[in-house]
């Protein structure tokens, strides 16, 4: 038997407890975990800071309906509009996965960077990809997920469209709140389709804050009573319409959060004191064996502090797990696109599960700390 | 148990072993509670020799307890001299104390006080956990002290597993691993059958004959305190004849 043996088989003693309190401590971290993705997943986008000047204009009867491409000289026309791009969802697979972790879009590749102002792609990149009707930019995130870089191929089979396409990555870019996506011509997917008719949606960037409410209302009269009535809001607004009866959702999720961790903190510390308090005696007689207060505090913090990992372990990988093999877009009604639990959000659930795991342990380890052998040995079993 | 070599002997001195292995001179252990204080222990002086088996006899509450926590350096006197082999152990901070309890001292309890989900050789190595001992090493020297108690088939059983004399023998075993000096033992028999008594006196007994261990045991029984080899008796916390 080592210490570390020891250890072990103490956290077991009571396997019903021990199993108990890292279910809960696994059941609080998974709900943690989908809370703050949910949050993050909602809140990534308009938190970009060119967020509030871009808008974004959809077919009023559906985000799936297209909009005729006829519509955009109309669009130009009007005053306030700085820049406006076609901005059509692909949503093509990428190398047999299942569910694809980074969505595709057609775009016009020179008026992009004027809307999508934060997303930065070196110069030369982004001559390359304007040169090159066959390429495309790829976010960071995606490059790094994949493995792959710039001056790669890669296809796209499509979903939606009964094209693939095959593009060679011109560029990276970085800087905004979320760098996953791919951008490529809209000109290529036209070509590929034989047409060119219509868009997904148009992108357009006012020229000011303070102009963006006129934008939209005349956007929306523009095209009311035409075979394609258009609905045009901020992204912001485009990306939480759904969730606006909430408020603030942010602080909804927060604090529920907060009450999830310190629930779990009230748990696990008094699960610690009890499992401990059961076992005063024996940690008495182990003191008076030659154990001293900061190998009992080892065995403490190391009983706590692993029952906490596995917990975290259980929890957070089982989000992770669980998510990763779902189809989310289905699963909500198209109310999320990307469900993604990020190694930082990971990363998270195991710094509260140290946190809980380190503070569980502080209480009885200062009452054994107290009790003298020979008080120790008067306790009962 | 000269079969196992001491593992860590810092405090054995290279000159020659005193003759008292425990001397106290006046010692006395005085328990406030309010503002009363309860006299537990009164001026005792005492001198144990090397190899004797010490009984300590003496109606409840007369302090033999007490007596016997100050001597194993697990409770710490109000007033006096406390030396065990040549050390003033009342001098020690906590954590020297504690190493200089797991060199020199085996304790047995009335309760024996293993752990519930260690096995009997797994009990018995606890102590060696602290010491610089490999595992081949731990693992002779817990076969020899489970020998020594006759368990050595007993090794794996875990507590539930063993009556209450195997529990305490495998207790013995476990204050015998370290080869301490000193053995002391609370009413060891408090809790067992008249058959696993003897068989427990017995072993306490052949370790101060045989191997030239110093035992001190707290007993009620007359018939457990015949196996000794010196009687005392306290009354009131003083040392009666
Ligand atoms: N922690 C304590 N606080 C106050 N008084 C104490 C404490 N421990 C022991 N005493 C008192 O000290 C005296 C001696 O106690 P001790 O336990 O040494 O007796 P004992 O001879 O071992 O008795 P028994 O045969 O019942 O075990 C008793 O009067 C007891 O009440
Ligand atoms: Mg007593």
């Amino acid at each position: 038997m080592t210490l570390s043996g020891f250890v072990i088989r103490n956290a077991f003693r009571n396997k019903r407890r021990a199993l108990l309190s890292t279910l809960s401590v696994a059941a609080s971290l998974f709900l943690l975990v989908t809370l703050q993705t949910f949050l993050r997943e909602l809140t990534v986008p308009p938190e970009d800071v060119g967020a509030s000047l871009r808008i974004a204009v959809r077919n009023k009867v559906s985000l799936g309906m297209p909009l005729p491409a006829r519509q955009r000289p109309l669009i130009e026309k009007i005053p306030g509009i700085a820049a406006v791009t076609p901005f059509t969802y692909f949503g093509g697979r990428f190398r047999d996965e299942e569910f694809t972790r980074f969505a595709q879009f057609a775009v016009d590749p020179q008026v992009f960077t004027n809307v999508f102002v934060d997303a930065y792609c070196p110069p030369e990149q982004l001559a390359e990809w304007f040169k090159d009707r066959n390429s495309c930019i790829v976010g960071q995130d995606t490059l790094k997920r994949y493995g792959i870089k710039v001056g790669d191929k890669m296809r796209l089979t499509g979903t939606f469209y009964p094209v693939d396409l095959d593009l060679k990555i011109a560029g990276a870019y970085s800087g905004t709140p979320d760098d996953r996506s791919v951008f490529f011509h809209h000109k290529n997917l036209d070509e590929m389709l034989g047409g060119g008719q219509t868009v997904g949606t148009w992108w357009v960037r006012a020229a000011s804050a303070e102009v963006a409410p006129q934008v939209i209302s005349t956007l929306n009269a523009t095209f009311a009573n035409t075979a394609a009535e258009v609905r045009a809001e901020t992204e912001s607004a485009f990306q939480l319409g759904f969730v606006s009866m909430w408020g603030n959702v942010r602080l909804l999720i927060g604090s529920i959060s907060s009450v999830v961790v310190f629930t779990l903190l009230l748990v696990a510390v008094s699960t610690m004191s009890m499992a401990i308090r059961e076992r005063f005696r024996e940690l008495a007689i182990l003191k008076a064996l030659g154990y001293r207060r900061r190998e009992l505090f080892g065995f403490i913090l190391a009983e706590s502090f692993g029952l906490a990992m596995v917990g975290a372990l259980l929890g957070a990988g089982g989000a992770y797990a669980l998510f990763s093999s779902i189809d989310i877009q289905k699963l909500s009604g198209g109310m999320f696109v990307f469900f993604e639990v990020t190694p930082r959000l990971v990363a998270m659930a195991f710094t509260v599960a140290a946190a809980l795991g380190i503070v569980a342990a502080i209480p009885p380890a200062i009452a054994v700390a107290r009790t003298s052998v020979v008080d120790g040995l008067k306790t009962l079993d | 148990m000269s079969a196992a070599p001491a593992p860590r002997s810092a405090t054995d001195s290279p000159e020659k072993p005193p003759e008292f292995i425990v001397t106290l001179r006046g010692l006395s252990k005085i328990y406030q509670q309010g503002d009363v204080n309860v006299t537990a222990l009164n001026e005792v002086s005492l001198d144990i020799a090397r190899g004797e088996f010490l009984v300590l006899m003496g109606p409840s509450g007369s302090g033999k307890s007490t007596l016997l926590h100050l001597i194993a350096g697990i409770d710490r006197p109000t007033r006096g001299e406390l030396h065990v082999q040549g050390i003033d152990i009342s001098r020690l901070n906590e954590s020297q104390l504690a190493d200089w309890r797991n060199q020199n001292v085996g304790f047995v309890f009335q309760s024996f006080n293993l752990v519930p989900v260690l096995t009997a050789a797994e009990n018995v190595e606890l102590p060696l956990l602290l010491t610089r001992l490999n595992r081949a090493e731990r693992k002779k020297l817990v076969a020899t002290a489970l020998d020594l108690v006759g368990l050595a088939d007993r090794m794996h059983h875990l507590p539930k597993q063993m009556s209450g004399g195997q529990e305490q023998r495998v207790a013995i075993a476990r204050a015998l691993v370290t080869d301490p000096q000193l053995v002391v033992a609370d009413e060891p028999t408090g809790n067992l059958d008249a058959h696993s008594a003897h068989e427990v006196l017995g072993i306490l007994q052949s370790l101060s004959r045989d191997h030239g261990k110093t035992v001190i045991m707290v007993t009620h029984d007359p018939k457990a305190a015949a196996f000794g080899s010196r009687q005392i008796h306290l009354e009131k916390g003083e040392l009666t004849k």
